[in-house]
């Protein structure tokens, strides 16, 4: 067993997500001391035209937050629900030399399925950005 | 160790979960309900659920709070207004979730639970990894549940398309 | 070594706290938000007596809880969209048709 570790006395699972954290940590700490530093030390002289948004250079034209295309909402709705495919996917290839063909037979049912959906959405033009 | 990373998570994920219902703003409330999802994945990874710790990032903290953000895009909502039409509403269920969350301490004060065996789920999970013991069970014991689950996903992916579709259309 | 009654005391905040949510607030994107929430505490009581009881099964119960929470993402943010585009408001309050 790895020695370094010793300091939490015996092995869990959750030491090997301790980098992790030191390093979430360090990522925060990094962030907004660079933040805090930045704000001790530069001059600060505000006018309109430094707090505008900038935008390439040129004044802005319009408000940010105009709306959006519905399409982007059924990209990501698809995205959301082929991602949570790929979910079950994971641990199916983690398992794959164990349960053989039933396996296999199974993720396919399941994969036909969902691409009755994907085909469904391909003919209602979901996929089209124009 | 455990407990100061209990206490911590926990903490910290009942705060952003507060801060959801609270702030005015719902770009603020999507921003602390990701804090969330993520806390709550580490009190995931404190019980040793690790595949369900990444599911969590990935599906909610990837997806739907991209879907959550860009509806907030697309429905151009200003910041709610104070005035309350039904101010009567709020005080009531703030005192239904009191007496909720009373009911539920009085019952887990004095309830039994059966003698904890994680320890020996500890060393069968370590031979064989979280992802690895779970895909066995969910590929040949649940499998029906599987199976209908991509039901779901399309009968989900059906109706949200025929729900926003009317502008591709046009 | 935590009890489980920590874990299901966690779990059962977040659900209250998101139960609140769903009663108090008037915007329909906020209420998806707080159900999400509930759904979250939900699962952290699962994934914990499945922890304690060295059954996975809770684990396996919680993968499911998480499908069905993205698809009832997908349908409910749709169905808000649906409404914004016919009635001009996400305000629960205003959509009171059924209301008798």
């Amino acid at each position: 067993m790895d020695t370094s570790l010793s300091l939490f006395g015996d092995y869990q699972v959750i030491h090997n997500y301790l980098p992790i954290l030191v390093f979430i940590i360090f990522a925060f700490a990094f962030a907004i001391g660079t933040l805090i530093f930045s704000y001790l030390v530069r001059p600060n002289k505000p006018d309109p035209e430094k707090l505008s948004p900038y935008e390439c250079g040129i004044p802005p034209m319009m408000d940010a937050r105009e709306r959006f295309s519905i399409r982007f909402f059924i990209i990501a709705m698809l995205f959301l629900l082929f991602d949570v495919e790929v979910v079950f996917l994971y641990p199916w290839a983690v398992v794959y030399n164990k349960i053989g063909l039933y396996g296999f037979v199974e993720m396919m049912l399941f994969i036909a399925i969902l691409l009755v959906g994907y085909i469904y959405a391909w003919r209602k033009g979901a996929l089209e950005w124009e | 160790m455990h407990q100061i990373f209990f206490w911590g998570f926990a903490l910290l994920a009942v705060f952003s979960a507060l801060m959801v219902i609270t702030r005015r703003n719902v770009v603020h409330s999507a921003l602390f309900l990701i804090s969330t999802f993520f806390w709550v994945a580490a009190i995931y990874i404190l019980l040793e659920a690790e595949l369900l710790a990444a599911i969590q990032i990935l599906v909610y903290a990837g997806a739907i709070m991209v879907l959550i953000v860009f509806t907030i895009l697309l429905i151009h909502v200003e910041e709610t207004k104070i005035i309350n039409p039904w101010q009567r509403q709020r005080p009531i269920a703030i005192l239904l979730g009191v007496f909720l969350l009373g009911e539920i301490f009085l019952i887990l004060s004095r309830a039994l639970f059966p003698e904890s065996i994680a320890g020996t789920a500890l060393q069968q999970v370590a031979q064989e990894g979280n992802t690895e013991a779970v895909g066995k069970l969910l590929y040949t014991k649940y499998l029906f549940p599987f199976e209908v689950a991509s039901i779901l996903l399309l009968a989900a992916m059906i109706g949200a398309i025929v729900m926003a579709k009317r502008e591709i259309e046009k | 070594m935590i009890p489980i009654s920590h874990y299901l005391t966690l779990g059962a905040i977040i659900f209250i706290i998101g139960s609140i949510g769903v009663l108090t607030r008037k915007n329909a994107i906020i209420i998806l938000m707080s159900i999400e929430l509930m759904l979250n505490g939900v699962n952290i009581t699962l994934v914990a007596f499945s922890y304690h009881l060295a059954d996975l099964t809770g684990q396996i119960f919680a993968i499911f809880v998480v499908a069905v929470a993205a698809g009832e993402a997908a349908v409910g943010l749709a169905i808000i969209i649906a409404l914004f585009r016919c009635r001009a408001t996400v305000n629960v309050d205003e959509i009171q048709l059924l209301k008798w």
